[in-house]
């Protein structure tokens, strides 16, 4: 009965598979990976077929979350943002629903893994640097220097800045890391106590379950919808070097 | 109205971004200071103590910058200079 609470987060090879030495076995969190890649594929094909004026009920799902993503990047990157769109709609939809998906019981919470959700993190700053280099050459170092700084203050500011830039990527990940693995494992513990505590005591903390379920549907959305707002607003701080106060309309 | 305007969407967002910026920056500079200090300088505590020191002012900075740019506050404010 006495059972760690980190348990439901370790994994186990179904089928271990090794290429070249690299591990590339088969475990839960990869087959619910391609669970939710097929979901959202099938999801998205079978809403964007319908094309009817008035949408049923699929097409308006589908439809609002394309919305969504379009209205985040266009909030915060303006119109050349659009080119980003495939990829960007793409992460939102992932990671959306491995979050929901982990929310099922017996299922597992891919983002509750840190290197997934640290993979994705380097992806978008890669991305943010790869496109900050190419647009403005060494000037994108420039990113470095806030502008209106005098010279005497840049010793201090370069490393400041340096380090305010490294930290993207690292809170990128940690955030939603830390969000779904603390959200399950409160889940988890209280289930835990509903269990132990038997009828007499026991729906107090059961009924807490059903409220922290209620809770975490509402925390996957916003930790997706965070990650793409950030995703947006790194690519965008690419585009436009110093354009913090361009887009803040 | 799109969901991505919502106040309660952009408040909570931004709420729930700011904790994890101040920790991240903290992180970073620690890191970058104990790097520093056991395989380049051998400066043994000073690199981390000032790395650290980095870290919160940047982790506040950070702060600072995005609560000055709160989706919803009145626009008369710096969000706009």
């Amino acid at each position: 009965m006495e059972e760690s609470p980190l348990h439901p987060f370790e994994l186990h090879n179904y089928i271990p598979l090794s290429v070249g030495g690299i591990d590339i076995s088969i475990n839960k969190a990869v087959i619910i990976m391609w669970v939710v890649v097929a979901l959202v594929a099938f999801l998205m094909l079978k809403a964007g077929s319908a094309r009817q004026l008035v949408p049923g009920k699929l097409q308006s799902l589908g439809e609002m979350l394309v919305d969504f993503v379009r209205g985040i990047i266009l909030d915060t990157m303006g119109k050349d943002g659009m080119r980003f769109f495939p990829l960007i709609a793409t992460l939102f939809l992932f990671i959306l629903f491995c979050n929901l998906i982990g929310l099922i019981p017996g299922s597992y919470t891919v983002t509750s893994q840190i290197v997934v959700t640290a993979v994705f993190a380097c992806v978008v700053y890669g991305l943010s640097l790869v496109m900050g280099f190419l647009l403005h050459g060494a000037k994108f170092l420039g990113i470095l220097v806030p502008p209106g700084t005098p010279g005497w203050l840049l010793p201090l500011m370069i490393p400041i800045e340096l380090i305010s830039q490294l930290a993207r990527p690292i809170s990128l990940a940690v955030r939603l890391f830390a969000n779904m693995t603390a959200g399950h494992v409160i889940l988890g513990v209280l289930f835990g106590l509903a269990i132990s505590g038997g009828l007499l005591i026991g729906w107090l903390p059961f009924a807490f379950t059903i409220a922290m379920n209620g809770l975490e549907v509402g925390i996957a959305f916003i930790q997706a919808y965070i990650f793409t707002v950030l995703t947006c607003v790194y690519l965008g701080d690419a585009f436009h070097l110093h354009g913090h106060d361009d887009h803040a309309h | 109205m799109p969901p991505s305007q919502d106040p309660f969407y952009a408040g909570l967002g931004q709420a729930v971004r700011i904790g994890t910026d101040l920790l991240a920056s903290l992180i970073v500079g620690g890191g970058l200071g104990w790097v520093l200090d056991t395989y380049l300088l051998d400066s043994t505590p000073w690199g981390m103590v000032v790395g650290l020191v980095l870290g919160v002012i940047a982790g506040i900075r950070n702060a600072y910058r995005s609560a000055m740019r709160w989706p919803g506050s009145p626009p008369d404010t710096e969000s706009k200079g």
